[in-house]
């Protein structure tokens, strides 16, 4: 066994043990194991990072599991929301009422639920082949539809049901390509649905491209692409904010890694072109779809929900274009879009007991009445709105100028007009929330505030540190080693 | 494959989206269970394979059981009237079904009534969801379309390996699971598992 597995195996069952720990110690001591189990996750998910991005090009492709610079860099995007969701945690369920034993047992089951979920996420870019992957992004299903009901309102009920049903109908979708694929690569059984036998697929052109449609548009329905999103405004806005943060900063990217390595494996059978059109579809309906939404006074998680669906859109046309610019593209946006949105979700505990309206209403002002939380909100709106300097504005340069580059001028000339329009409307959303003119609110110190500030002076390092990076990957190893793929 | 088989697992797959109660739906989605085991035994050639199918079983085993649980357990005064009447809910699943064919009539598989069969049910399923204001016949939906991939893991070309059927039995049979507990969450909020109920989350 390599350290690269071990690393990865003691990553997935570090969180799992938690999750027992969880159900079983004492309730003084929760939040405290909980707190241990997180940081000692993400201290594995680092090692692996760091193990993995030191000699990027060495990839560890097995038939169970895979550490490559992609799993590399979700894993480190999905510890480090992980971490922070935990952590952050607390507050949110101190804004739980009821009996003490009835809250004892709500925590019990959020802390097992959550590290349940947390460590099938962290499970899936680790995936070895399709059918591994398609049970772990179905397991993912399982936990957090429990969790984004957990609030147990009728909004949060409705939200939970959507998620399930939807994503269960898509994701038995992407099985019947799955088994299409099985049923003509060289080897049969588990080994035969590992990336790189995946690649060695022996069907027609026509079979692999319908196989490689159903995939991908059932995969859609996980990842939030447009138009199979119906669920996910919902279910972010709904589910406690620190499971939204997990939601949209790790489960929609890692699902979409799926997506990306379907798509590497296929490209010698589908050719690249047919297999990059496919997702470049995805991201320019999603991003059209995202665009109006983006000017409309929402809720705040609501609109950072529809903010999701528009950078899911971005990354789709990213791994669409395929150029070595495109990708560092991507890297930097899958980065830069988890910190800044995972700020944001974290936002709304406190906004919502300073502004008890803001559930339902846009958030008006926050910046007068509470600079602090104006401040956090600013900094995660700003960022994902492609503000310079967020990295995001520079992540979608790079991707836009890989589109020219990769002759989807017309494409990448579509989106650029898309993302101002997309930009212009978080803009206004942006000016509203720091600047705008304030509604009657709490007048206390909003509960929660203290760990969301901290998370702010943490984001805006990462995203600076971020930015500088983004330039200069392009022509790195780790690029060149995200372009080559597990196949 | 016998198309007997097929025709049996067809019909009761549309007698799901036509049915009017909920009892009914579970004893034909449970029927197809059934009849999949049987294939499965069937075909079975090595020990895998009839471990795979007595997790076909078992499968098909707890999910009536839990299914009949809560039916019994949210009895409702009158069945949740679904939007589309019984027969254009048929015409539609067929129609969907023969749409689903001829979209993949290009991957000729060499079962071909089989893997006709498996986009019936798939059909069939989405059909239902889309079809059925009941939250438990959204979950049935599901569960027929689990037995379509099913019925493909049987009968395409190298099928799949035993720890896939394990594992992919083990995660639906989760999700059903979870969408009981949802079901049972709606009943006690709504009085009724109606998913007309669920429309306040609009833009």
């Amino acid at each position: 066994m390599t350290s690269r597995t071990l690393v990865a195996e003691l990553l997935i069952a570090t969180p799992l043990c938690t999750a027992a720990a969880a159900a079983l110690v004492p309730h003084r001591l929760l939040t405290r194991t909980a707190a241990l189990g997180a940081e000692l996750t993400g201290a594995f998910a680092l090692a692996l990072v760091g193990i993995t991005l030191s000699h990027p090009m060495q990839a560890q492709v097995g038939h169970w599991v895979t550490v490559d610079a992609a799993a590399a860099l979700l894993v480190g995007v999905i510890g480090l929301v992980g971490v922070a969701s935990v952590l952050v945690s607390p507050s949110y369920l101190r804004t739980m009422t009821g009996s003490v034993e009835h809250l004892q047992r709500r925590e019990r089951g959020y802390f097992c639920l959550l590290f349940a979920f947390w460590a099938t996420a962290l499970a899936v870019p680790l995936a070895g082949n399709l059918a591994l992957a398609w049970l772990l992004v179905e397991g993912t299903t399982a936990t957090s539809a429990l969790l984004v009901g957990f609030s147990g309102k009728p909004r949060a009920l409705e939200a939970g049901w959507k998620y399930l049903i939807l994503t269960s109908l898509g994701l038995g979708i992407a099985l019947l390509g799955v088994g299409l694929l099985a049923a003509d690569v060289p080897r049969h059984g588990l080994a035969g649905l590992s990336w790189p036998e995946l690649s060695r697929y022996s069907g027609t052109h026509q079979q692999a491209l319908v196989a490689y449609l159903l995939v991908l548009a059932g995969l859609a329905t996980k990842i939030g692409w447009a138009p199979v999103h119906n669920w996910l405004p919902d279910a972010h806005s709904e589910a406690p904010p620190p499971v939204s943060a997990l939601l949209s900063g790790a489960l929609l990217p890692a699902a979409l890694l799926v997506a990306w390595r379907v798509e590497q494996a296929l490209a010698p059978v589908l050719g690249r072109e047919a297999a990059q059109r496919a997702l470049i579809g995805f991201g320019m309906v999603s991003l059209a779809v995202a665009v109006p939404f983006l000017w409309q006074a929402l809720a705040w998680k609501r609109l950072l929900a529809y903010s999701s669906l528009e950078h899911m859109g971005v990354i789709a046309l990213g791994i669409g274009f395929g150029t070595p610019l495109a990708l560092a593209g991507v890297a930097v946006h899958i980065v830069g879009h988890a910190v800044a949105k995972a700020l944001g979700f974290y936002a709304a505990i406190p906004l919502l007991d300073h502004e008890p309206r803001s559930g339902g209403h846009a958030a008006v002002g926050i910046g007068r009445s509470a600079p602090p939380l104006g401040a956090a909100m600013g900094i995660s709106l700003g960022s994902l709105a492609g503000l310079p300097p967020s990295p995001l504005f520079a992540s979608e340069l790079l991707i836009l100028a890989g589109g020219v580059a990769s002759g989807h001028a017309l494409a990448a000339a579509i989106a650029t007009v898309l993302l101002a329009l997309g930009f212009l409307g978080l803009a206004h959303t942006l000016l509203e929330v720091v600047a705008g003119k304030s509604r009657r609110h709490n007048q206390a110190r909003p509960a929660g505030l203290a760990p969301v500030v901290r998370l702010a002076c943490v984001s805006v390092a990462l995203l600076l540190g971020l930015l500088a990076v983004a330039f200069t990957l392009p022509s790195t190893a780790f690029i060149s080693a995200l372009m080559r793929g597990a196949a | 494959m016998s198309g007997e088989a097929v025709w049996a697992l067809v019909g009761l797959g549309l007698g799901v989206v036509m049915v009017r109660r909920r009892s009914v739906a579970v004893a034909l989605v449970t029927g197809q269970a059934v009849v999949l085991v049987g294939v499965a035994l069937a075909h079975a050639k090595t020990g895998g394979d009839i471990i795979a199918a007595i997790a076909l079983g078992a499968r098909a085993a707890a999910l009536a059981t839990l299914l009949l649980l809560l039916v019994a357990r949210s009895r409702e005064a009158r069945p949740v009237r679904a939007a589309v009447a019984p027969l254009a809910r048929a015409g539609l699943a067929v129609g969907f079904a023969l749409l689903l064919t001829w979209l993949v009539s290009i991957t000729a598989v060499r079962s071909h009534v089989a893997y006709q069969a498996v986009l019936a049910l798939v059909a069939f399923g989405v059909a239902t969801v889309v079809t059925r204001r009941a939250t438990l016949f959204q979950v049935l939906g599901i569960v027929l379309v689990e037995n379509g991939l099913a019925l493909a893991a049987l009968t395409l070309p190298g099928g799949s390996s035993l720890v896939i059927e394990l594992g992919v039995t083990l995660d639906l049979t989760l999700i059903a699971l979870v969408a009981a507990l949802f079901h049972e969450r709606i009943f006690a909020e709504f009085g009724a598992g109606d998913t007309a109920a669920l429309r306040s989350l609009r833009d």
